[in-house]
């Protein structure tokens, strides 16, 4: 079974947080819980560049290495999800983690961190399908509907790609492959023109 | 918009003058870096600010507010110069080019360089760039057309297409992207002071016309007015509407405005807004009509103010125009909620109390179906009689069968119709115009000539010279009678012309002949009724080169303009720029949109921008004390005065600071916040940057010059 | 009294330390000056900006919880009271005489203060071993509240700790005579009753309390910045293995006062409920402790 990864073309990035609001409205995230973020370097200077960030569902996830209570796990796919009901809030996969994905909402006893949330790649969590419960704790399940997660299915320049790795790596690469055609090629003016 | 979003992913190059598109058009920018990447096409970003698009683009020049008219005009005469122009083109297709060349070749890339800021070496790299990266897609917004000279800026920037022949081409063209959902159908339908629906005017024909669209009696129409002569007088326009009401200037009127209906107009995009505030004041009667409580809701603060809340687009249906002149279907998502009511409902009601509802719903018997067909059986000018109900409805149900380059249809039931009809679509079998001005295709197949407005010959006031204003012999589209240029055709039907042929007669004969109903002649370079013929750069009326005055000073003072005295003569004082030494200059932000109060109203977009803030360069910020982060006052030539959070960025320029416009509920340090309704109250309030935004109106159109103002600030 | 001063200053110290490392890790996580160059060294900077240098702390901190914590903490869970065992089934618990005259040890007052810090410390080290095998246990609310059991018992234990520290202080400077103990290991290798050189308190006894004051201050401060998430990501990761390392240590110092105290000494409980000890053993055990 493929993969699935995401991929931000920084290129396409225009810094819009389409993917950002798209994921929050869909899933019905908590304000001030990020599932996804854009982030822009050097604001307002040339080299400007933005990038979404989320969860990268990592092939070797170091969220689920430093787990104490085996809360996170990564499905075949390679979706690596969370358990809320298991999880303790301890916050060491936001520690362990390279991309800070894990969020944590404000619990109720002694401002102690909730169950963590993260991005579940729309894939829901551990309960079942299309479950209420499932809805209520994780939010959509669009992997199950077979669609693409809401932030690349929204994202106005097809910036963030989601999906079977090996297809989103063939997309990039046509991509890149592309940008340095036509009549600006380097070398396009010299062997066309003078 | 000449061609459409679509179309720019044939572009080679693009240039945008004015234009944020990653924070007002984010949809569009798939369009523009498809180019980018594909046809390896430079972006080319003028804009005062060092924008997101400037991020994404190629070519980044920095321009001083309000001096875009230089700067195109600079680059004509560059490529006229250098002999990059389009001859061709301009031989058969322009019409007043020598006069406008002769005005453009003053400003040489030196004299740019003094008014605009920009390097003369910059301004003929781009001209070459331009030149040799043909055709180049041309945008602007607002940054392009809110200036006291927006017009002729405006003017520039399609004469330098037309130099260039980049008009009626794919991937040319003049696309000004349109600022709001549906604001294209908006226009369209006559939004403006001075027209009637589909740019008919207020002329007593025109008036006649709607009139035998609507089926009801001119007489009976003309007797709701105070004279004839009111019934073609423009109104106020919205830029200056609370002129009428506070009775501080000379109005041409004989009593002030009274009452005042917005529906769905967000009032804080207002320049000057204390005095907006105040004309809410004075108000008899103020009705809103909004999803969201607007800023005027809780800035009135007499109790004369009434709330009809409506339903947002989920909750009704009917048929919008988009920014690339393609009308689209809209369908209801769910039953308005609460206790709102959709806008048909809203006018019903109304017009049900008013007690003229036997006339106004003559011809409409099935909502919304009926309203589209009534309005397209009579927007003639711009050909909205193709267009019907099912049409559209068609398009919407096949949008897969649609080409996503050409935006044509690929079999399927519309086969080779271009998506959404874009008007002009002369006929029910007609397949929309998905290029204006396109001579490569037959006008039945969707291309067209320019337009015959001005009459068949003109002699320039400037030059003495009399020229033909139709095409050229040989300029004509595939399958014409004609082979060059011709008038617009009337009396086909005796008596009447292609805008006023209700059975469409003429306009059928004219396609049937392989013609354009409105003639094939020349776009003009020289525009005789306008105040400038040929587009000339002015100062801003509040500008900071005072120096520059005396060459290029404004206009004469324009008295009844749009019912009110506009200064401008008397308004630019050189002097000014000493006590407000630095621009002003306002625009968006992707995560709200326009007034903000739908938005601020969004949980999630309220968290990602959750405050009123001004950019300001570190280097200026520093200098006076203004750290990151910390207070700081905007006071403007009128006396307001604001206090917003300072944001240290290099996106602006030293001497530029800029307020997006969005924010509203404070207003001169004054919170409105508890006045709105229980529970209505937007999740973010801010101040109103249009508070400081000086006066200034455009010439022709009285748009408010909200980009090239003049302040003062200073650490709070 | 100078030694006393001495301590509080090198206690304040290292607080102060703590602290200002925290400080300034926070301003370094600033977006400043990251030009970007090459597409490597962008998205560096993109990771730097996200979470920091992850390859600084983050990576050591992932290897460490993830392979070696649990292991660690369950080789000393099983290990030190496996030791315990052999050397109650081989030397065994020394018996003294608790019918004999008694001497009056322990005030109430310390007897009080103990007996919080002896319950609260007891639940920090049960909760904490609770949350690092949590997987064993099934995790959920049960690991939950031993989470909160924790932030719980650490801001009870905080009184104690400084009040013992207060009480005790002075019985618990190092003296020469310790080192000698330490080489004799406090005479629980061998089953004769020779009076050991301490005083008070035994260079043991020092060395826990010792531990407990400076480790739970440690402890304490980490733990705080771990619960609140109040330091930048790095300073965290930092952090929180100063706590589990140090929460290794605590966990055998622990371990061994609760067998000394249950176990190697018979009735020792009894001393500290009721705060006598028997005479004979103050003078075998606490030698060099002058009473009246």
């Amino acid at each position: 079974m493929a993969r699935v990864k995401f991929l931000c073309d920084v290129d396409r990035c225009i810094d819009c947080s389409g993917c950002v609001v798209a994921c929050k409205e869909g899933n019905h995230v908590p304000v001030g819980v990020n599932r996804r973020r854009v982030i822009t370097l050097d604001q307002g200077k040339p080299g400007e560049k933005s990038i979404s960030v989320s969860c990268m569902h990592c092939a070797d996830a170091p969220c689920i290495a430093v787990c104490p209570v085996d809360a996170i796990y990564q499905r075949a796919d390679g979706i690596v999800l969370v358990n809320k009901k298991t999880c303790i809030g301890c916050g060491y996969c936001f520690m362990a983690c390279p991309f800070g994905a894990p969020q944590f909402p404000k619990g109720n006893v002694f401002g102690a961190r909730g169950a963590m949330d993260k991005c579940t790649f729309c894939a829901g969590g551990p309960e079942e399908d299309f479950s209420a419960e499932e809805k209520h704790l994780y939010g959509q399940n669009r992997i199950a509907e077979g669609k693409v997660p809401l932030c690349a299915g929204m994202c106005a320049t097809k910036a963030l790609l989601a999906g079977d790795a090996d297809i989103v790596a063939d997309v990039y690469r046509e991509r890149v492959f592309q940008r340095g055609s036509g009549v600006n090629a380097w070398g396009w003016s010299k062997a066309y023109k003078e | 918009m000449t061609n459409s979003l679509n179309d720019i992913r044939h572009a080679k190059s693009m240039i945008f003058i004015g234009s944020n598109a990653p924070e007002a058009h984010p949809i569009s920018m798939q369009h523009i870096l498809y180019a980018k990447e594909k046809n390896n096409a430079p972006i080319i970003v003028v804009d005062p600010r060092r924008t997101k698009l400037a991020a994404k683009g190629t070519d980044y020049v920095r321009i001083r507010p309000g001096t875009d008219a230089a700067f195109m005009l600079g680059l004509i005469n560059a490529i006229v110069t250098n002999g990059w122009e389009d001859k061709e083109f301009i031989r058969t297709r322009v019409s007043g080019y020598e006069e406008m060349v002769a005005v453009a070749k003053d400003y040489t890339p030196e004299e740019v360089e003094n008014i605009t800021g920009i390097p003369a070496s910059e301004t003929l790299r781009i001209a070459e760039l331009l030149a040799n990266n043909r055709p180049t897609s041309l945008t602007w917004c607002m940054g392009g057309t809110q200036h006291h000279i927006g017009s002729s800026i405006t003017r520039t920037f399609c004469i330098l297409q037309l130099v260039l022949g980049n008009m009626g081409k794919s991937g040319g063209g003049t696309n000004i992207f349109r600022g709001h959902d549906n604001v294209q159908g908006a226009t369209d339908m006559g939004i403006l002071a001075d027209t009637l629906p589909a740019y008919y005017g207020l002329a007593e024909g025109s008036w006649k016309h709607w009139c035998k669209v609507w089926d009801v009696d001119y007489e009976w129409i003309a007797g709701r007015f105070k004279s004839k002569e009111d019934m073609s007088k423009p109104g106020f326009t919205l830029a200056r509407w609370y002129e009428g009401v506070l009775g501080e200037e000379k109005i041409y009127q004989d009593t002030p405005i009274k009452a005042l209906v917005q529906w769905g107009c967000g009032s804080n995009s207002n320049s000057q807004y204390t005095r907006v505030k105040r004309a809410y004041d004075k108000l008899d009667l103020l009705v809103i009509v909004d999803p969201f409580p607007t800023m005027a809701a809780v800035a009135c603060e007499t109790d004369n103010v009434y709330l009809l809340p409506s339903a947002s687009q989920y909750e009704t249906s009917g048929s919008v125009s988009s920014t690339s002149r393609q009308i689209q279907w809209r369908n209801k998502v769910v039953d308005p909620v609460h206790n709102c009511k959709d806008d048909y409902q809203i006018m019903e009601l109304l017009v049900k109390k008013l007690g003229f509802a036997e006339p106004f719903y003559k011809n409409i018997k099935q909502l919304p179906e009926d309203i589209t067909r009534e309005l397209g059986k009579g927007s003639l000018t711009i050909g909205y009689n193709g267009q019907t109900p099912e049409r559209i409805k068609l398009h919407m149900e096949n949008w897969h069968t649609f080409d996503v380059d050409t935006l044509q249809a690929i079999g399927g039931p519309c086969d080779g119709e271009y998506y959404g009809l874009p008007w002009p679509c002369w006929t029910e079998e007609h397949p929309g115009t998905p290029i204006l001005y396109d001579v490569s295709k037959s006008v039945a197949k969707g291309g067209l000539p320019f337009r015959n407005r001005f009459g068949d010959e003109m002699k320039y006031e400037a030059s003495g010279r009399v020229e033909n204003q139709l095409a050229a012999k040989g300029v004509c589209n595939p399958g014409s009678e004609v082979e060059g240029g011709y008038s617009e055709f009337k009396d086909v039907v005796p008596g009447t012309n292609w805008k006023t042929d209700l059975s469409q007669k003429t306009i059928k004969d004219a396609i049937a002949r392989g013609m354009a109903p409105f003639g094939n002649a020349r776009a003009r370079c020289v525009v005789w009724n306008f105040p400038d013929q040929v587009p000339i750069h002015r100062e801003p009326l509040h500008t900071p080169r005072p120096d520059l005055i005396a060459k290029y000073p404004t206009f004469k003072d324009k008295p009844d303009h749009f019912r009110v005295d506009t200064r401008f003569e008397s308004e630019q004082k050189p002097d000014l720029v000493k006590e407000f030494p630095y621009v002003i200059t306002t625009g968006r932000m992707v995560e709200h949109m326009g007034a903000g109060a739908e938005t601020r109203s969004n949980q999630y977009l309220a968290e990602l921008q959750p405050e009123m803030y001004a950019e300001i360069n570190p280097r200026l910020a520093n200098d006076l004390g203004i750290r990151d982060g910390s207070m700081m006052t905007v006071e403007s030539p009128e006396g307001a005065k604001i206090t917003v959070k300072a944001f240290h960025t290099e996106r602006v320029d030293e001497k530029t600071i800029f307020l997006p416009y969005h924010f509203a509920g404070i207003l001169q340090g004054k919170s409105y916040a508890d006045k709105y309704p229980e529970g209505t109250a937007p999740y973010v309030v801010g101040e109103v940057g249009n508070a400081v935004t000086n006066y200034g109106y455009d010439i022709i159109t009285q748009i408010q010059a909200t980009k090239d103002g003049l302040c003062k600030i200073a650490k709070a | 009294m100078q030694r006393l001063v001495h301590s509080v200053f090198l206690l304040t110290l290292f607080l102060v330390a703590g602290i200002a490392t925290v400080a300034s890790a926070q301003e370094g996580g600033a977006l400043a000056g990251v030009a970007a160059g090459s597409s490597a060294d962008y998205f560096h900077n993109l990771i730097g900006v996200v979470t920091g240098n992850w390859q600084e702390y983050g990576q050591l901190f992932t290897f460490l919880q993830g392979e070696w914590f649990w292991k660690i903490f369950l080789a000393i869970i099983t290990v030190v009271p496996t030791v315990f065992f052999l050397h109650y089934m081989i030397i065994g618990a020394k018996h003294f005489d608790h019918d004999g005259p008694q001497i009056y040890f322990f005030s109430l007052y310390a007897r009080i203060v103990h007996f919080v810090a002896a319950i609260s410390f007891s639940l920090l080290v049960v909760t904490g071993l609770m949350i690092i095998f949590g997987s064993f246990l099934g995790g959920g609310s049960l690991i939950r509240l031993a989470r909160y059991t924790h932030l719980v018992s650490a801001i009870v234990f905080a009184l104690p700790c400084v009040m013992m520290f207060m009480m005790w202080l002075k019985d618990m400077l190092p003296q020469l005579h310790d080192i000698k103990w330490m080489f004799i290991l406090g005479g629980y290798l061998s089953k004769k009753k020779v009076p050991v050189p301490a005083a008070k308190f035994n260079a043991g006894q020092k060395m826990y309390f010792w531990f407990a004051i400076f480790g739970g201050g440690v402890m304490a401060f980490t733990g705080y910045i771990i619960w609140g998430m109040g330091a930048d990501i790095e300073t965290v990761r930092l952090l929180t293995i100063i706590h589990n390392v140090l929460g290794m240590g605590i966990v055998a110092f622990y371990l061994t006062h609760v067998y000394m105290s249950v176990f190697a000494i018979a009735g020792s409980l009894e001393s500290i409920k009721t705060g006598y000890k028997p005479k004979e053993e103050v003078d075998i055990l606490h030698s060099l402790h002058k009473y009246e």
